[in-house]
């Protein structure tokens, strides 16, 4: 078995909202006890709809925020409790992120050259012409044409500019990355390129991914093993194939059943998982269960204490009514 | 499901009828002659090429440059200096020797009102630049650390935009006395505030982009996220701040002048030459023309610039 790259155990981030300036306090968590492990080489991804902390999970790792509680140990050494930027530092070449919208995440007033070398440029990596010559050969590396060198971010369409945002996430050679809904901002036939783009770096330089995304079935092309999320908490994570094909969670389920099928006699047959009712506000949380207000099993006992993850074969699922 | 397409009779035949020399290959030159795309030009030739088209721009941006050559060069080749006394000419009407007349004390007043210039247009542009150091610096920290820290600096902002500028002014002249400085100071003193909170919003509302966070998550210091990119960005606004800083605080001092605050005599700005020309207001009107006028006509310059600059560097008219 691989060794396991990153490991995360037990984190929460928890945000505190006022509302105005007597107004009491009131605690949004974000992210809740998510444990779970990453292997060298390997994708791990998380999926769930909006609002269930998909995004916090990612920037809580990449420390954009600090975490509330919990351990991340990455690469062995634990980074949670790593309070000074300066300390953090010798983590961030390895552990980078690509970010969701193309259109905000590169600086619009930087050419493509000084957007792909400024890594380099903070890390003191190479001389000034060494510099120049791998921004090009990353521009290569990501299928972008090494003329455009000079050009500004609005020169290029939204793929392009994903792929602008790769290659400066490459430029520090990293062994980890995030990578927070990298392609929900693109349309079908980009997207593609992109997944494949992500799949062919990982196979040249074995690089691990969190991959973050709200479409299950992408997820699972690209991923080994996944996580589940709903509200702040992983409620489902084990190896992809088996949750795609038998999934336990009545939330997951629901999830699958939603997958689009591009056949319209095998999509007639196949019944679907309505949820009813909205995503509960993070703020107020339902007791016990934290899915039980949607959910179609839900009995007394999911209103009375919240499921724990349970191992469940080789998976692990917070459910009363499972295993 | 299996789907052939059958080529009709006429399609065969029009097909077979193409030779291959009707074919050539592509000259290495012409291979290009399809590609579309604009030049790629940088932010500010593109911000020029945008000001310049604007008519009222240009206006004020010559006026804006006669005023300038004026307030440098006039000084010298009037051949009186700005206190230079000469008693048989006293309130002369325009002519080929004075040609904007002569004050009270026989002073030329063309010379005055180019002299006025250069001290008007010192402390415009100094204090407008002043300004503009202090209120990136301040704001840019106010909002890219945000909490406590933000909310105690802004509080301060606040007290000192509470208290009328005028008051910091006249106690500034007490203590420093009545020279270019004080003004210089008082007129700093309370505007620098306008720039620090435009800053500060620009700053809260672009550290929350990606690219900021992408830089932060590439290891970049928070000086480096700070200036590179949360400053570079928000450069529009503050320009344009800046353009609309140069004349209020030029008539800021024009009218602490006026009232008597300003620069003292001999030296002239143009609020002094008014405050000089009002008690002969009612014999020798002309007087009170030309200073008055070199405040208006460099008001409008200012603001037209400001316009344009405000046209020329928003992002949604591009």
């Amino acid at each position: 078995m691989a060794e396991n790259i990153l490991e995360v155990n037990n984190l929460c981030k928890y945000f505190d909202v006022t509302s105005g300036a007597f107004a009491p306090k009131q605690v949004l968590k974000a992210v809740d006890n998510v444990s779970f492990s990453v292997q060298k080489g390997e994708t791990f991804g998380v999926v769930g709809e909006s609002g269930c902390g998909k995004t916090t999970l990612g920037r809580t790792i990449v420390r954009l925020y600090s975490p509330t509680s919990g351990s991340i140990r990455f690469k062995g050494e634990e980074i949670a409790s790593v309070k000074r930027e300066k300390d953090f530092m010798k983590h961030r070449k390895s552990l980078q992120m690509i970010f969701q919208d193309p259109y905000a995440s590169l600086n619009p007033r930087m050419t493509v050259g000084e957007i792909i070398g400024e890594p380099m440029t903070i890390h003191r990596m190479y001389s000034a012409s060494e510099r120049r010559d791998r921004v090009v050969d990353l521009l290569k590396t990501v299928g972008l044409n090494p003329d455009h060198i000079s050009r500004f971010p609005h020169e290029f369409s939204g793929g392009q500019r994903q792929r602008i945002g790769i290659a400066r996430t490459l430029a520090l050679d990293p062994e980890f990355i995030i990578c927070d809904e990298p392609i929900s901002a693109l349309d079908v036939s980009i997207q593609a390129q992109i997944i494949n783009l992500l799949e062919q770096l990982q196979q040249e330089r074995g690089i691990s991914y969190i991959f973050i995304a709200h479409d299950i079935s992408m997820v699972k092309h690209i991923s080994q093993s996944i996580g589940v999320m709903y509200l702040g908490n992983i409620v489902e994570t084990g190896n992809c194939n088996e949750i795609y094909h038998n999934p336990m969670h009545p939330y997951t389920q629901a999830l699958l059943s939603a997958v689009p099928i591009p056949d319209p006699d095998v999509a007639k047959s196949k019944s679907r998982i309505h949820l009813t009712g909205e995503l509960p506000s993070p703020l107020n949380p339902p007791s016990g269960c934290p899915f039980r207000t949607r959910c179609p099993h839900a009995k007394e006992i999911c209103s009375e204490c919240k499921p724990e993850l349970k191992q469940v074969g080789g998976r692990k699922v917070a459910c009363h009514l499972v295993g | 499901m299996n789907y052939t397409v059958k080529a009709t009779a006429e399609e065969l035949s029009e097909l077979e009828a193409l030779s291959p020399d009707l074919f050539r290959k592509i000259p290495e030159e012409e291979k290009n002659s399809e590609f579309i795309a604009s030049e790629s030009t940088t932010y500010f030739a593109d911000v020029w090429r945008r000001l310049t088209s604007n008519k009222l721009t240009v206006v004020g941006m010559v006026i804006l440059l006669l005023v300038l050559l004026l307030a440098i060069f006039g000084p010298m080749f009037s051949g009186y200096t700005y206190d230079q006394q000469d008693f048989t000419t006293r309130n002369a009407m325009p002519s080929m020797q004075h040609i904007f007349g002569t004050d009270k004390f026989g002073r030329d007043i063309f010379t005055r009102v180019a002299y006025g210039a250069r001290i008007s247009m010192t402390i415009g542009f100094s204090a407008a630049a002043i300004n503009l150091i202090i209120g990136i610096i301040y704001g840019g920290i106010a909002g890219y650390t945000g909490g406590r820290t933000d909310l105690l600096m802004m509080r301060f902002v606040d007290i000192l935009y509470a208290i009328p500028s005028t008051m910091y002014v006249i106690l500034i002249m007490v203590v420093l006395g009545a020279n270019m400085y004080s003004v210089l100071a008082g007129i700093c003193i309370s505007s620098w505030v306008g720039m620090a909170r435009m800053v500060r919003s620009q700053v809260l509302t672009l550290k929350q982009q990606e690219f900021a966070m992408a830089a932060k998550v590439l290891g970049a210091s928070r000086s480096r996220i700070l200036f590179k990119h949360l400053i570079v960005n928000s450069m529009g606004p503050i320009i344009v701040n800046f353009t609309f800083m140069v004349p209020s605080a030029i008539f800021t001092e024009a009218y602490l002048s006026f009232i008597g605050v300003g620069i003292s005599a001999p030296m002239a700005s143009w609020g002094t030459l008014a405050q000089d020309a009002r008690p002969l207001l009612d014999s020798y009107p002309i007087q009170m023309v030309w200073p008055v006028a070199a405040i208006c006509i460099t008001m409008f310059a200012l603001n037209f610039v400001g316009d344009g600059l405000t046209d020329a560097l928003d992002p949604k008219k591009r």
